[in-house]
């Protein structure tokens, strides 16, 4: 009996929960805006657009999902309401959640664009970013990730998927550049097998390659502790220079069991896994340490023009240090209203051009879109102000501690 | 104990058994009602998007929602029926939708007609199957889930590592849309893209013929021999070996069986995301298919596909739910379909549409079905007459 009194208190529930669904059906139709309301235009006349959040707010990244909203949403108070052609425009965002999960992706792709929104800021993962796009591009909806730096992402190159964060793929070439530019003429390339240290090295040997050096490729799994097998290969090829995409506790310990092989005058490079000042520590000290080079992946936090205003602000707002990729996902949605304005219409098809040709001063800098793929640059790219391979942040340690070597 | 009995000697004194006929019939003809009501209403429901009364994600949860029946169907045999605990059942969904990704792709410029694919695929699910079930068909229990659950670590390790097959984290994008009864040469548009699937709407339909043959060939499967050796090797093995069965025959059979249902649903998957990667195959999912079967049913075929449904809509009605009240609401959605899952475990153990052997296990029996169990013991003739019909 008792059992019977809770199944059908659960099938109420259940109908009620449907019953709401059903009046989301129809209120997501209706488009009633009313929110915010702050901005009151000069004619009068207030038109409000949705724009899509599309973000991990649960699954295995909420951190990085959380730290992409609140930069959003920062930007929301900054661009939310603006005014073109005599209409006072308000933005509703539309914040949905993928889960970091390919199937999830599809499934809120599809619910923006039944949303209607004008456009979308997202996703977070590569995974997710990939299934959402081809669903973005039939339906002409543009969309700027703030944080898939995978060299990949945009392999089909869909015209309507850009990003605010940079392409992994630049530090690639950037190491393959500074090495040949230090006159290495065998060089070593080493990852650590995972996705990122992979696409790293894979540009780099590409670009050696191109540049007539001779190299040599090797890997080890992070987490690992002895590197002799890799050590004794190197000694047999005798390379000039080692370039490591991986990060600094392996590179650490592999600089330190290639100098006690005596490798120790092979010059050591890595990108911005290893510009770590523990790097100091886990090579054994300073004397082996002294004169390995790292580069950045764009322009660090210090260099990047706005960002002391963005963090003031973003603690000012949420009481905490800046999440990871926040500014990018805040600079996607200022080029994206930016490209609103520029087309001076909510339509995509005009938006998506208007990105196109966008140049645009954000927290990272001034920068614009990529219209074709070239080289490690991929459609849809941020192209940033004074920043290409050859000039990438380069740095080299120097008693203990990492100054430039630009 | 009792009530398995109850199964394997048939019911009733000659009062008893005509009751019971009388209620058979009575119960067949509503299953019937049932399977058309069930199948008119999936059938008719994207036309309720044609007429633009739910939205277009709707029918991508449907498509999804069908695939997973697809998949908890494939799971729901070893399970279920031979009562084998599988853990890693993601990994052979990976199979078939990696072996579509290669096969049907700019990958390596490959592409072969679709009803081909579809067959590679639950092709190289079945092998995998048959290749783990070698070493892992004399596990029982908790062993088998244990080296199931490496066994999927494993295909989604490999599949990251993999780099220049599966493209790695990357995953393999740009998979091109099934053609149904044409050459896949791009050169033959026209009259034949009539026949391209590249819609939600038509994905579902696709996905839907699909979802009502499986399930029609798996109840006439699972009523056939070989159903009922699964059946009895699930309750006894022991005493299933001593009355003939080929046990070791039987869970292969089943394991590969349900193997490449998984590959083929893998297949169907890969086609209709255009792109896969291994986030979509992570032990998570495993785990929900496990949750599917268990919540629509352990052994009801009708159940895990509602379980399917019910568990992949749920996330997206109460995201709707949320959208409604323009809220944060969202986010806490998984946390309800979390909630809701030990809710249904709790009240209704044996799952929503309960097979008629895992409802009675799960509750206490009725002490005038247990009497009556109890004369058939003495009445094995009868009992045998019932078998047979």
């Amino acid at each position: 009996m008792v059992q019977k009194r809770t199944g059908r208190v659960l099938a109420l529930a259940l109908a009620a929960l449907l019953a709401l669904s059903m009046f989301g059906l129809s209120g997501c139709a209706a488009d009633d805006g009313g929110d915010g309301g702050e901005g009151n235009g000069a004619t009068g006349e207030v038109e409000t657009i949705k724009i899509g959040v599309q973000t991990a707010l649960t699954g295995p990244l909420p951190d990085y999902g959380l730290a992409a909203k609140n930069g959003v949403e920062l930007a929301l108070e900054d661009f939310g309401t603006f005014e073109m052609n005599g209409t006072t425009y308000e933005v509703e965002l539309v914040v949905l959640d993928d889960k970091a999960e390919p199937t999830e992706a599809a499934v809120v792709a599809q619910t923006m664009v039944d949303e209607g929104v004008v456009g979308v800021i997202g996703s977070l993962t590569t995974g997710a970013t990939l299934s959402a796009i081809p669903i973005y591009y039939e339906n002409r909806i543009p969309q700027i990730s703030g944080s898939v730096t995978g060299p990949k992402a945009n392999e089909t190159g869909a015209d309507t998927f850009f990003r605010t964060c940079w392409n992994d793929a630049i530090q690639g070439e950037a190491l393959g550049v500074w090495a040949m530019e230090l006159g290495a003429k065998k060089v070593v390339l080493m990852d650590d097998n995972g996705a990122y240290a992979v696409g790293l090295a894979d540009v780099a040997e590409d670009t050696l390659k191109a540049g007539g050096v001779e190299t040599l490729r090797q890997n080890c799994q992070s987490g690992d502790k002895d590197f002799s097998a890799q050590v004794a290969n190197i000694k047999e090829f005798g390379p000039d220079a080692i370039i490591f995409t991986g990060y600094h506790p392996e590179a650490g310990l592999m600089r330190k069991q290639m100098v006690e092989a005596g490798l120790g005058d092979v010059i050591f490079m890595g990108g911005d896994g290893i510009r770590s000042e523990e790097l100091v520590a886990q090579t054994g000290g300073n004397a082996n340490a002294e004169g390995i080079y790292a580069t950045f992946g764009g322009f660090p936090e210090e260099q990047q023009p706005g960002y002391a205003a963005f963090a003031a602000k973003y603690k000012e707002k949420y009481g905490e240090e800046v999440g990871p990729y926040a500014q990018n996902n805040y600079d996607a949605f200022g080029a994206l209203i930016a490209a609103i304005k520029a087309a001076g219409s909510t339509d995509t098809e005009e938006i998506i051009a208007a990105l196109q040709t966008l140049s645009y001063e954000g927290v990272t800098g001034t920068f614009g879109f990529a219209t074709e793929s070239d080289g490690a640059v991929a459609k849809g790219d941020i192209v940033v102000e004074g920043l290409t391979p050859s000039n990438v942040p380069r740095y080299v340690l120097k008693d203990g501690a990492w100054v430039s070597a630009q | 104990m009792a009530t398995r009995m109850e199964t394997s000697s048939g019911r009733g004194t000659a009062t008893a058994h005509r009751g019971a006929a009388v209620r058979r019939i009575a119960s067949a003809m509503p299953a019937w009602v049932w399977w058309l009501a069930g199948i008119a209403i999936a059938a008719g429901f994207p036309l309720l998007n044609v007429i633009g009364v739910v939205e277009t994600a709707w029918l991508r949860v449907g498509v999804v929602s069908l695939i997973f029946a697809l998949l908890a169907l494939g799971l729901n045999i070893v399970m279920g029926e031979t009562g084998l605990l599988n853990l890693g059942y993601i990994a052979f969904f990976a199979f078939g939708a990696y072996t579509t990704a290669l096969l049907s792709s700019p990958k390596f410029e490959i592409h072969w007609p679709f009803l081909a694919v579809i067959v590679a695929s639950t092709l190289v699910a079945m092998v995998a199957g048959f290749l783990i079930s070698l070493p892992t068909l004399r596990l029982r229990g908790d062993y088998l889930a244990i080296v199931t659950l490496a066994f999927g670590e494993i295909v989604r390790l490999t599949i990251i590592n993999l780099v220049p097959l599966t493209n790695g984290p990357n995953g393999i994008t740009g998979i091109y849309p099934p053609r149904l009864f044409a050459d896949a040469k791009p050169a033959l548009e026209g009259i034949e893209a009539w026949f391209i699937i590249d819609k939600p709407l038509e994905y579902y339909y696709l996905v839907l013929v699909c979802v009502v043959v499986l399930a029609v060939l798996l109840t006439n499967l699972k009523n056939s021999r070989i159903g009922r050796a699964w059946n009895a090797l699930r309750e006894d093995e022991l005493a299933a070996i001593s009355s003939g069965i080929t046990a070791v025959r039987a869970k292969m059979l089943s394991v590969v069986l349900s193997a490449g249902i998984a590959g083929f649903a893998g297949s169907l998957f890969a086609y209709y995301s255009n792109v896969i990667s291994p986030e979509s195959f992570l032990f998570m999912q495993s785990v929900i298919v496990v949750c599917m079967v268990v919540l629509g049913g352990m052994g009801s075929i009708p159940g895990v596909m509602l379980g399917a449904i019910a568990l992949q809509a749920l996330p997206q009605l109460i995201r709707e739910a949320a959208g409604a009240a323009r809220s944060d609401f969202e986010v806490y959605r998984m946390l309800i379909y979390g909630v809701l899952i030990v809710v249904m475990v709790i009240v209704r153990p044996e799952g929503l549409l309960p097979d008629k052997i895992f409802r009675r296990e799960a509750h206490e029996v009725d002490p005038r079905e247990l009497e009556m169990t109890r004369q058939s013991l003495f009445d094995l003739e009868e009992g045998e007459k019932d078998l047979e019909v």
